[in-house]
């Protein structure tokens, strides 16, 4: 093992025998642009809905719940893909995604959430990860296609531009803050509900504890 | 307390007239708060509600004659408070423009014409007209020629004048109420296991199970307040579980904990599987079982319940047979031994382990179940199978007749219970769950009528749907509709109902208060007075009688249809309708009315008009000189007094909110063939089902047998039909409701979006359904509140512009005769409208 | 000439057809539509999303829901209406809070929190959408009837 290490090592570092260096440089170019491009091809097609619904885990619970919603159909027919909220569109973050996505392969092989009842069971903790990401991003997947500039909130209802110039304008809060649930259906929030702000719990102890 | 007047009345017409020509009128007082009590302070009376057979209290006030407001009664145990969005909206029922006000009669040139127009006519018009051909059919053709169809919705005492009347009257039981579309299943259900109507448990068991499950039912739009106890069970309670079982996803899913989508018809296959279920895994309470319950097998491939000259109903080799024989329950436990986990899921399409977990529900010692359904299995070609096997798992389990343990059969019709099978309107029945065939209960109806032996004739009259078979065959050539809308409500309406009533050899008459679709078909159309126009009396699901008084006056010459039935037999002398043996041996008889025989028989007429409450109307009681309400309930409890169906005393019902029957000593009674709750249950037996004569109920061993028509290439999907929330049936009162109407303003197809895009529609597209018997426009929903399966559509049936009976198929249960309108074949054809 | 004249006669004709029709056919709710035909079908109408409140018919109707709802979830898990209309949310929803009666239990004690029974909104609460009434209706809200009884009073009386 270690005699083979060595051997292929040597004939690495030594000068080409039978190729010229000019051949070599385009040759390393050329076989560079066909590998770079075979692996962004490859990676853009898992950038597809057609990919991720290929398991069943991705087309009989979530994306079932995204077809009635308005990111599926609406006036326009503009409409978003999994990839347009799921992944990144800037490059280094994509590729930082994808190798999280890592744990994903790893869970459809052993099969985490195989059944609804599992995915269900799971389910808060895996949108508490989406939301967390977009709020950490500011929404970054949501402004792709709705930015705050491009808002005529003249052409919203008052509830909406009132709720936009508030928060979304001023920056306290970002897209995903209110919206979700809003293309796959919430996870069981009863306990989340119950819990009031930290804050509010720590000034309720301090004073009991008195 | 002010009474309404006549001048109330003028007042209220005035109001309405002066509204209406203003428009929407701004007055002063909503500017400026108006204090003074004598104006502000409104009447509040109770009422049940109108709509479904939960059975909600409502408050009503009124002002001036007219109803002002609604509002849930806190008092009522059903709804303590709630009520739904339609109950909400009750105040607005009534006032509907298009109100009928007088009788309308199709003439031409100043004669009844059958294809003439509505002209208004005055009653005594209308009543002659009917009268005449009401005697020509009956001296031509005899009692079998006539018919009436009535309702769930009927009063108390409007179902049993109208009953009283075609029985013993005019000697004719071919009386049946729209609640053969929809309770007859359960009926059937009921008597053949516990040979006693109605469930032996109450609207109690909502806060007493552990675990609740659901048969084809979607209570969160049908029945919203026992929903809302449901929800506040679930909820409050995080140990209790909801087991939601039906063909297609709903909002009931909303609250389930384990959801089940299956293959229509397979809840036969369900239901068996479960009863395996127990019997494998030693959860059988075999005490139970041997002191309480006999096991039988039943007939089987039975048929359809269609014409005899249908090819499926000749290919039945027991066609209409309720037939069954001894068994034992090892027998029984080989029986089903075939419905095995596999073969369930197999055929049902739901995973197998969903089906396990429904199964423990059942089999779990600990946990009180509470299964509930309605239209789902009673609306089935095999209901009353269904029914019995639901009974079966309870059954072999003990879970029955307790708090929280509860087989709970829902009812559709606010009066389902009360008036269609307490009454006995079933062309087949008397009241008390007695039968016309058998010779003793009809001398027993006889002896209470104090008619002649031998008035009520012996032979089961013609059905919901052979009735309209009939009338287009021209076998029944006078037909009465009261309080229901069935041309639009009964099956396959182009080749049975319309035929039917149009067919130039019938004269078809239709008492309603608004004109329906039926009112349309009909030759002759009858003004009625509605809710609370009228004094009345409701029976709920949970076996709870209601009354109300009469708070409004009725617009016009509208006239309620007890008013009408009792008017209507004064134009008839017992010579024109009994034979001449039972008059010579009788002869007392002779020359009288049907009034004198029937309604002023010194019974029903026995309570003076003072005896009615002073400061409330009652038209049909000043009409008629006495207080008819009370003479005719009065001598219908005496039926029931004695006979485990015993009501309180008239004027009680008046003062509470309800009781539950039997009512022993002043005492309702909450859960019935239990000792310690049911005082008809003898001491020492723990149980008893007193409705069998051994005290012992029944489990029928019964197999899985397919639907009438399934889904193939030339027509591919199921069509399931049904109502919504927003909607009462056929929408009559709630489509006239402006916020109703705006909340749901059309029928859809809902269907599956994947099937929506294969066809190349989408979500609006207009589309044709069509079936082998008729076809209705209509647009697509892919996004609404019900989710179909790929392979199957819902259309609701509220929407008098698209009739989807025109669609369904006439097959009914073979025993109960209750049309199956969940399953059809239909095709989807896009339409470029 | 003769032409204005057959195109007179054809006019009267379909008036006196139609007002034929009109008398056939009574089923308000069908338009006119013979019971064996079926008309085109309405377009599915708009929900109505103006967020501007709309008068009660008396003060124990529940209110209808000014705005859209669609795809708002209701279920086990979670309960989009609250996200806005709960005691907690108002502040910054600024929208109407939940009743006050929706606090209150089967047995009339107010709790906590919304009571389970109240938990489903849309069972009193719904939309409107842009469609027109089939039929006119006559109810007579209780000012006008109030204004009425104190008009006859001055009166009459």
């Amino acid at each position: 093992m270690l005699g083979f290490l060595r051997r292929t090592w040597g004939a690495v570092r030594r000068p080409s025998v039978h190729y010229s260096l000019g051949f070599l440089t385009m040759g390393g170019f050329v076989m560079g642009v066909v590998f770079w491009g075979g692996f962004n091809t490859a990676l853009e097609l898992t950038n597809t809905e057609t990919f991720c619904t290929g398991c069943h885990e991705m087309r009989d619970n979530v994306f079932v719940e995204l077809q009635p919603t308005i990111h599926y159909t609406n006036r326009s027919g503009v409409r978003a893909t999994c990839p347009d909220c799921h992944v990144p569109h800037e490059w280094t973050n994509k590729i930082a995604r994808k190798m999280q996505a890592s744990k994903e392969v790893w869970g459809k092989i052993f099969g985490t959430i195989n059944t609804r009842e599992k995915f269900l069971e799971k389910r808060l903790e895996l949108a508490q990860h989406e939301w967390a990401r977009l709020e950490a991003n500011d929404s970054l997947e949501c402004r792709n296609c709705h930015s705050a500039e491009s808002m005529d909130i003249t052409r919203q209802s008052t509830r909406a531009a009132e709720a936009h110039e508030r928060f979304l304008f001023t920056g306290e809060k970002t897209c995903i803050s209110c919206h979700k649930g809003i293309a796959h259906q919430l996870p069981d929030l009863g306990q989340a509900s119950l819990m009031a702000a930290p804050e509010a719990v720590a000034e309720l102890s301090g004073y009991l504890d008195q | 307390m002010t009474e309404v007047t006549r001048r109330d009345v003028i007042k209220a017409q005035a109001v309405a007239a002066a509204a209406a020509a203003a428009g929407i009128p701004i007055p002063a007082a909503a500017q400026n708060l108006i204090t003074e009590a004598e104006l502000t302070d409104l009447k509040w009376s109770k009422a049940p509600c109108r709509f479904c057979g939960t059975g909600c209290s409502i408050m009503v006030a009124t002002k001036a004659g007219r109803v002002v407001a609604t509002h849930g009664d806190a008092e009522a145990e059903v709804n303590r408070g709630l009520n739904c969005v339609k109950g909400y909206f009750l105040s607005k029922i009534m006032y509907g423009q298009d109100r009928l006000t007088q009788p309308l009669l199709r003439k031409r040139d100043g004669q009844y014409y059958k294809d003439g127009d509505f002209e208004p006519v005055s009653w005594d018009e209308a009543f002659d007209t009917m009268a005449e051909k009401w005697k020509k059919a009956l001296a031509e053709k005899g009692p079998g020629a006539i018919g009436m169809f009535g309702s769930g919705q009927w009063t108390v005492w409007e179902g049993y004048a109208a009953a009283k009347l075609m029985k013993a009257g005019f000697r004719s039981n071919n009386i049946d109420p729209n609640a053969r579309h929809c309770m007859a299943s359960a009926v059937g259900g009921f008597m053949r296991t516990f040979g006693i109507d109605e469930p032996m448990g109450c609207y109690d068991d909502f806060e007493n199970a552990d675990a609740f499950v659901l048969w084809g039912s979607n209570m969160a739009e049908m029945h919203p307040i026992l929903w809302t106890r449901l929800a506040d069970r679930r909820f409050s309670h995080p140990h209790v579980k909801v087991a939601v079982l039906s063909t297609f996803i709903h909002r009931s899913f909303d609250l389930a904990d384990i959801p089940a989508v299956f293959t229509p018809h397979t809840d036969l296959v369900i239901l068996n599987y479960i009863a395996n279920y127990i019997i494998q895994n030693g959860a059988v309470n075999e005490d139970f079982v041997s002191k309480h319950v006999n096991f039988r097998r039943g007939a089987t491939d039975i048929g359809y319940g269609l014409r005899d000259d249908h090819p499926l109903q000749q290919a039945a080799a027991n066609p209409n047979s309720g037939a069954s024989e001894e068994m034992t329950f090892e027998e029984f436990a080989e029986f089903v031994s075939e419905y095995t986990l596999e073969k369930a899921a197999e055929m049902s399409g739901v995973p197998a382990d969903t089906l396990e977990n429904i199964a423990k529900l059942y089999a779990d010692p600990d946990t009180k179940v509470m299964s509930l359904w309605t239209m789902g299995v009673n609306q089935h070609t095999r209901g009353v199978w269904v029914n019995n096997m639901i009974y079966n798992v309870h059954l072999l389990t003990g879970k029955i007749s307790q708090p929280g343990n509860s087989p709970f059969s829902l009812t559709g019709q606010p009066s389902a219970c009360g008036t269609a099978r307490e009454v006995g309107t079933f062309s087949h029945r008397l009241p008390a769950d007695m039968v016309v065939k058998n010779p003793e209960h009809r001398a027993i109806a006889e002896k209470i009528w104090q008619l002649p032996e031998g008035t009520v004739p012996d032979w089961n009259g013609a059905h919901a749907v052979v009735q309209n078979r009939k009338l287009k065959d021209g076998e029944i050539n006078c037909y009465w509709v009261q309080v229901n809308n069935n041309m639009q409500a009964a099956p396959n309406m182009m080749e049975e109902g319309l035929p039917g009533y149009r067919n130039p050899d019938n004269f078809i008459v239709v008492s309603d208060a608004y004109p329906t679709v039926t009112a349309e078909a009909a030759d002759l159309i009858l003004p009625a007075a509605m809710w609370v126009e009228k004094e009345g009396a409701y029976g709920n699901a949970e076996r709870r009688t209601q009354f109300w008084y009469q708070l409004v006056n009725a617009p016009g010459e509208s006239k309620s249809d007890m008013w009408q039935v009792v008017e209507f037999s004064k134009r008839f002398t017992t010579d024109e309708v009994w034979p001449a043996e039972i008059l010579d041996a009788n002869p007392e008889y002779k020359g009288k009315t049907l009034f004198e025989v029937l309604f002023a028989n010194g019974k029903v007429d026995q309570y003076e008009l003072t005896e009615k409450a002073k400061e409330y109307g009652n038209h049909e009681s000043e009409d008629f000189g006495f207080y008819i309400q009370k003479g005719l309930f009065e001598e219908y409890a005496e039926f029931g007094r004695g006979k485990a169906h015993d009501l309180a005393s008239f004027d009680t019902y008046h003062e509470i909110r309800g009781l539950r029957w039997p009512v022993v000593d002043g005492k309702e009674t909450q859960w019935r063939f239990k000792e310690g709750y049911d005082p008809y249950v003898t001491p020492g037996s723990d149980f008893e089902f007193y409705g069998k004569p051994d005290g012992k109920a029944v489990i029928f061993a019964l197999p899985f047998e397919p639907a009438a028509e399934s889904p193939d290439d030339e027509y591919p999907f199921w069509l399931t039909t049904g109502r919504v929330l927003e909607h009462w049936h056929s929408g009559s009162m709630t489509q006239r409701v402006p916020e109703l109407h705006k909340a749901v303003p059309d029928a859809l197809v809902y269907m599956h979006p994947d099937d929506a895009q294969a066809m190349g529609v989408r979500r609006g597209s207009a589309v044709k359904v069509e079936s082998r018997r008729g076809h209705i426009v209509s647009r697509v929903e892919t996004r609404g509140r019900n989710k179909p399966p790929k392979g199957l559509i819902f259309v609701p049936w509220f929407d008098a512009r698209q009739l989807i009976n025109k669609v369904t198929l006439d097959a009914t249960d073979p025993l109960s005769k209750q049309t199956d309108f969940k399953k059809c074949a239909v095709k989807i054809v896009p339409v470029g409208v | 000439m003769k032409r204005q004249t057959a195109l007179i006669a054809a006019i009267l004709a379909a008036a006196i057809g139609g007002a034929a029709l009109a008398q056939q056919s009574v089923a308000t709710l069908r338009g006119g539509t013979p019971l064996a035909d079926n008309a085109d079908p309405m377009v599915i109408p708009k929900v109505v999303n103006t967020d501007l409140r709309q008068v009660r018919n008396y003060p124990e109707q529940p209110p209808l829901i000014p705005h859209k709802i669609d795809g708002y979830q209701i279920d086990l898990n979670a309960n989009k209406c609250l996200t806005c209309h709960s005691r907690e949310a108002i502040e910054i929803s600024q929208a109407p809070m939940v009743s006050i009666t929706h606090f209150m239990s089967r047995d009339n004690q107010f709790l906590a929190s919304v009571t389970p029974r109240r938990y489903f909104c849309n069972q009193c609460h719904v939309v409107q959408t842009e469609a027109r009434p089939l039929v006119e209706n006559g109810f007579v809200d209780i000012d006008s009837v109030l204004e009425y009884v104190k008009n006859q009073q001055g009166g009459s009386d």
